[in-house]
């Protein structure tokens, strides 16, 4: 067939799918409802795509010329474009990714979760100890004006109406939490790309600084104010900041030592499984700041009802992450 | 190396060409998507302002979503296009040419982290020049490429001339050149359709203008007009 007759066969088709693409790939929510109004219906499309591509693959075999082969292609690029779309998340979709398939993804990155763990814990347990002993070195982590600023956000004897502030409304201390804390969280996690180093970087002067604080505070005798304060949300906070570390290691690991897959593709796995993790990290670290800013901080209540609920939220934490998506079936996913 | 056509097969069989995009234009995007942010942060500060401590709060919150969430949203909810790709007519996909997903968008995007070390996007700017595909470390990750977002191609415009039947029987890419010999003609000087034409004496058998006139007449009979 010669090229202007085949042009003249299916020129109507072709305006048509550009019409289409234009018009219905993403209607306004107005037209939604419309159904292919002066084009063809929208449930037509993939039939419409499929012999587009069918033309293109007989232009291109056929010798036609290239701006004709070219203007097909594009056609079927921007329909390639729509027929493989996304699917828009739907919430059954997100209610089973924290229920089931974040906590499982958590059991199946053991090894680097425990790392992390150690890598995070061990600093922080050892500086708080440490400085029961040699109090002064807290000296070689912070300077003067940071000590000075924690001892005058927990000093027992303040009349302040907020603990673990200097200043400051809730919202703005949420705003403040979710900007500093989720940044560092992702970081945290991109930082493993550099071999794990970012990540277990991060870790270590996260587990010394915290425990360099809990330590001090303790030592000077402020430590009931501070231990109330962070009652409530150090199980989700530290949790994450253990599992944005743990993500951040299984892709400084598939760089390392990717076993029997090519290192691009073992980077690419690592990478979807880091991107699934920072999502609960994400997740977490929201609850964390809401609590740190709206609970947390309120003076009055007292220390039986603080460290009770603190508690309770560490083993549901502990609890959903060990069982969660344990007895469902898989659905295959 | 010069070639920045990337072929992916489709199931249907069909081989996209993509053309990736070189580190140029996309620190051209992504500077126009700062300014942009930028521009929404300092027009919401003014309100913010008001609104004192609760302001700094909303706030925090506000550079966190440019920060992070921008990106994302915008690559998986307008075809791979932030505002700053979409001036530059650029486009993220998957490595297979298909839409980029949310857990693609996302890894290429916490990763931007990484390609910003140790100062402005070096690691990023040497990873895409040394790459065939112009991949950052987050593309590489991810498995996505920036591409050129393709502009519609207009239909054929051989110039009407007598059908004039070539003496020789041509191949299938010897047919395909003389069709774009006249497809291209109207963006070529005369002087240059002569010259080129001239170098085909066998087949037009004629010098000039009317060497030029037969191989648009040899065109109009390939494309099948009388």
């Amino acid at each position: 067939m010669k090229q202007e007759l085949f042009q003249s066969r299916h020129e109507e088709e072709w305006t048509a799918f550009a019409r289409w693409l234009d018009e219905r790939s993403r209607p306004k929510a107005n037209a939604r409802a419309l159904d292919g109004e002066g084009v063809f219906p929208d449930g037509e499309f993939p039939t419409a795509y499929r012999r587009l591509c069918q033309q293109l693959a007989l232009a291109e075999r056929r010798g036609y010329s290239a701006k004709l082969v070219q203007r097909l292609r594009d056609l079927v690029e921007r329909g390639h474009l729509v027929f493989y779309r996304p699917r828009a998340p739907r919430l059954r979709r997100v209610v089973d990714f924290f229920a089931v398939e974040f906590p499982r993804l958590v059991r199946a990155q053991r090894a680097a979760m425990i790392a992390a763990a150690v890598l995070f814990y061990a600093p922080f347990v050892g500086s708080i100890l440490l400085l029961q002993v040699k109090p002064e070195l807290v000296h070689t982590i912070f300077g003067p004006e940071q000590l000075a600023s924690f001892e005058n956000m927990y000093d027992p004897a303040s009349k302040a109406q907020r603990i673990g502030r200097e200043s400051g409304s809730d919202l703005m201390m949420f705003g403040f939490y979710i900007l500093n804390n989720v940044s560092i969280g992702f970081r945290t996690f991109a930082g493993g790309l550099v071999a794990g180093v970012g990540s277990v970087f991060v870790l270590i002067m996260n587990g010394v600084m915290i425990g360099g604080v809990a330590g001090h505070l303790t030592a000077i005798g402020y430590g009931g104010p501070f231990w109330r304060f962070v009652a409530g949300h150090s199980g989700p906070e530290l949790t994450a900041i253990v599992i944005s570390g743990g993500a951040g290691l299984q892709i400084g690991m598939a760089l390392i030592a990717p076993g029997r897959r090519s290192r691009g593709r073992a980077l690419v796995e690592a990478g979807a499984i880091g991107a699934k993790l920072v999502l609960g990290v994400f997740a977490m670290l929201v609850f964390a700041a809401f609590v740190e800013a709206y609970w947390s901080s309120i003076v009055w209540i007292p220390a039986p009802v603080k460290f009770t609920v603190g508690g309770i939220v560490w083993i549901a934490i502990l609890l959903w992450l060990w069982r969660g998506g344990r007895d469902r079936a898989d659905h295959g996913s | 190396m010069l070639d920045t056509l990337t072929h992916v097969e489709t199931p249907e069989g069909i081989a996209l060409q993509l053309r990736t995009a070189g580190a140029m234009p996309r620190v051209c995007a992504w500077a126009m998507d700062a300014l942009i942010r930028f521009a929404v942060l300092w027009a919401f500060s003014a309100v913010l302002a008001v609104l004192g401590k609760s302001g700094v709060g909303l706030y925090a919150l506000l550079l966190f979503s440019l920060m992070w969430v921008y990106p994302v949203l915008f690559e998986v909810l307008r075809d791979g296009q932030t505002p700053g790709k979409k001036f530059m007519k650029l486009r993220v996909v998957n490595a297979n040419g298909t839409p980029v997903t949310w857990i693609a968008s996302i890894v290429r995007n916490l990763l931007r982290t990484v390609d910003m070390l140790p100062f402005g996007y070096a690691f990023g700017l040497v990873a895409c020049l040394g790459d065939a595909r112009s991949r950052r470390l987050g593309d590489m990750v991810a498995g996505t490429l920036v591409v050129y977002a393709e502009t519609p191609a207009g239909a054929s415009t051989v110039p009407q001339a007598p059908a004039v039947h070539p003496p020789v029987t041509l191949a299938l890419g010897e047919r395909a050149a003389i069709i774009e010999f006249g497809e291209r003609a109207s963006q070529l000087t005369p002087e240059r359709q002569q010259e080129l034409a001239a170098l085909l004496p066998m087949l037009t058998r004629a010098n000039g203008a009317l060497a030029v006139q037969r191989l648009n007449g040899m065109a109009n009979a390939l494309l099948g007009r009388r």
